[in-house]
């Protein structure tokens, strides 16, 4: 069994046991152990700054299941996921379609509408904060609409949609070549005897395409719901979760509460309710796909 | 006669939607592009018009009175020296645990590795920067090690897999030849992930070059550490009048991993995907 025996130097399973000891000291110190702070300072009165702080029991808990902010928060990042899932795994899945049907410039275009995924959040974010404020307001007058005449972050109506929009616009396009990559392998002869029988390209679309392509689609939900939930740099940067909390997903209000508004430990005490929101959301995935996307 | 109607249809619409498609992604990157060449005034009189004249005058400036160069090579530092870090652990960790899966010890590490798949980053960001502030680590070499640390999830998920499915004979037949557990990982484990180390590259690279979250809990007190995320970020508030001058900034800071990504489109996209849908 000790594969290693006639080898000259230094037995084997030292080796292996060396290779794991950086890894786990890291991953523990700096991931394991803040996992830990934090469940700890929810249930804390600390304000973040102070020297002392006691424990307080589940009060914080209790006083954010009576906090609207936080039912505001929760509602708000339900809605922008919601519609980010939804935007995101339409769009993609036509495109894809689309893209996988051409005959000429396929590979050109696939990579041109690839290029959002090259650039960060926080430049998509702003650059589309410019556009909003200067360029929307001038089509709004153009067409005669009110309600384009001043940039869509201003008012809470708007912004929502307006923040899962530019986040949109950059998220499809990983989910696009995931199902390019799905459709590509579903066999030709498939389709070429549908046709035959006289199928439509609905019907050929429904019985072939949708069900070939359906691990991929859970590939693409799991990765998308995840953003959705955990969204942080398209609504810091375009609104900061404004106007009037209307954008205030989960992270910026994590966020907003620890540094802004001194309210440290309720703020973990939020953390914690996302982490058992994403742990559950990730378990059930778990359960029912063998096969799950690794996002981390 | 339907069936052909109903390509053609599809057809007319899927062309549409491609146009359509395209217009929206090229469109606004068009206009960052054309504005930063312009002047304020001239951006206000034509927003969507070319320039007049490739000024660079708005590039000038950042060149010179904005600290870019710095702000470049801090990215640049950071992203170099995480990514080399991640390397040089994820696969070897991933050898010991794929190899041993048997032994208790190594598989306890992989699930305790995996458990980071299941906490969004929000639940760290509050008590890593506390941590940081503490240990006197809100630098450069805190920001890396704090890279480092968070990509062992995923990079251990995917390269675990990946070995794991490697047929275990060549690596055999080399310890017969007397090589160490050391050179087999070296010598012949290395070039057979060559694949995955890539899509490794890939992902962590624009994971962090592009981050914002953690380089504006841990950098963002001191301006000449900030990255260029950061700079774009706090430039906004800056700057907020000058809009021609910000797009400059964002072009600048698009512009290294475009130019990137236009070398290698092609390894790119298939990197991330085989990232992304598990090896």
């Amino acid at each position: 069994m000790n594969r290693t025996k006639k080898t000259k130097g230094i037995p084997g399973k030292y080796v292996f046991f060396s290779f794991t000891v950086i890894p786990v000291v890291l991953y523990t110190f700096f991931y394991v152990v803040s996992v830990i702070n934090g469940v700890k300072y929810s249930f804390t009165n600390w304000d973040g700054m102070s020297q002392e702080y006691d424990f307080v029991g589940f009060k914080n808990y209790i006083q954010l299941l009576k906090n609207p902010n936080f039912w505001n928060s929760m509602k708000t990042t339900l809605n922008y996921s919601i519609r980010l899932v939804a935007g995101v795994i339409l769009t993609s899945l036509l495109l894809a379609v689309s893209l996988n049907s051409l005959k000429r410039f396929r590979t050109l275009l696939k990579s041109v509408f690839f290029v959002p995924a090259m650039i960060g959040g926080v430049t998509i974010a702003l650059i589309w904060d410019q556009l909003f404020y200067r360029m929307v307001p001038l089509i709004g007058q153009a067409l005669g609409i009110e309600r384009l005449s001043q940039s869509l972050m201003m008012t809470g109506k708007t912004a929502l949609p307006a923040v899962v929009f530019v986040q949109t616009w950059q998220a499809v396009a990983m989910p696009t070549v995931i199902f390019i990559a799905g459709l590509q392998q579903i066999p030709d002869e498939q389709y070429e005897s549908a046709k035959i029988d006289g199928a439509t390209a609905f019907q050929r679309f429904r019985y072939i395409t949708m069900p070939w392509l359906l691990p991929t689609v859970t590939v693409n939900l799991v990765l998308t719901v995840k953003q959705g939930f955990t969204s942080f740099d398209y609504p810091y940067a375009l609104t900061g979760g404004g106007p009037v909390r209307a954008t205030e997903v989960i992270g910026i209000l994590i966020y907003n509460d620890a540094f802004k508004n001194l309210r440290f430990s309720a703020a973990n005490a939020e953390a914690c309710i996302l982490f058992v929101m994403v742990a559950v959301f990730s378990l059930t995935q778990l359960k029912l796909t063998s096969k799950g996307g690794a996002d981390g | 006669m339907r069936v052909k109607s109903d390509a053609a249809v599809w057809k007319f619409f899927r062309n549409i939607l491609i146009a359509c498609g395209l217009a929206l992604i090229l469109f606004p990157l068009y206009l960052v592009v054309i504005n930063s060449f312009k002047s304020l005034e001239e951006a206000g009189r034509n927003f969507f018009a070319l320039p007049s004249t490739l000024r660079p005058d708005n590039f000038n400036e950042l060149f010179t009175n904005s600290n870019y160069w710095v702000f470049l090579r801090n990215s640049l530092k950071i992203t170099v020296i995480s990514v080399a870090l991640i390397l040089l652990l994820v696969p070897s960790v991933s050898y010991a645990v794929a190899r041993n899966f048997e032994r208790k010890y190594y598989k306890t590490i992989y699930f305790y590795l995996l458990m980071g798949l299941f906490i969004p980053s929000q639940v760290i960001m509050l008590p890593v920067t506390k941590m940081m502030t503490r240990l006197n680590l809100l630098n450069h070499e805190g920001l890396i090690v704090l890279y480092a640390a968070f990509s062992l999830t995923q990079g251990v998920f995917l390269f675990v897999n990946y070995i794991r499915g490697l047929p275990y004979e060549i690596e055999e037949s080399a310890q017969i030849d007397g090589c160490g557990v050391f050179q087999t990982y070296v010598r012949i484990v290395l070039p057979l992930v060559k694949p995955m180390i890539s899509t490794l590259l890939i992902m962590d690279t624009l994971w962090i070059w592009n981050d914002f979250m953690l380089p504006l809990l841990i950098l963002n007190r001191t301006k000449n550490i900030w990255t260029l995320p950061l700079f774009q970020y706090n430039f906004k508030t800056e700057y907020s009048f000058n809009y021609t001058l910000a797009f400059s900034a964002y072009l600048l800071a698009m512009l290294p991993m475009l130019i990137i990504y236009c070398l290698g489109q092609k390894y790119i996209i298939k990197g991330l995907t085989a990232g992304s849908v598990k090896g």
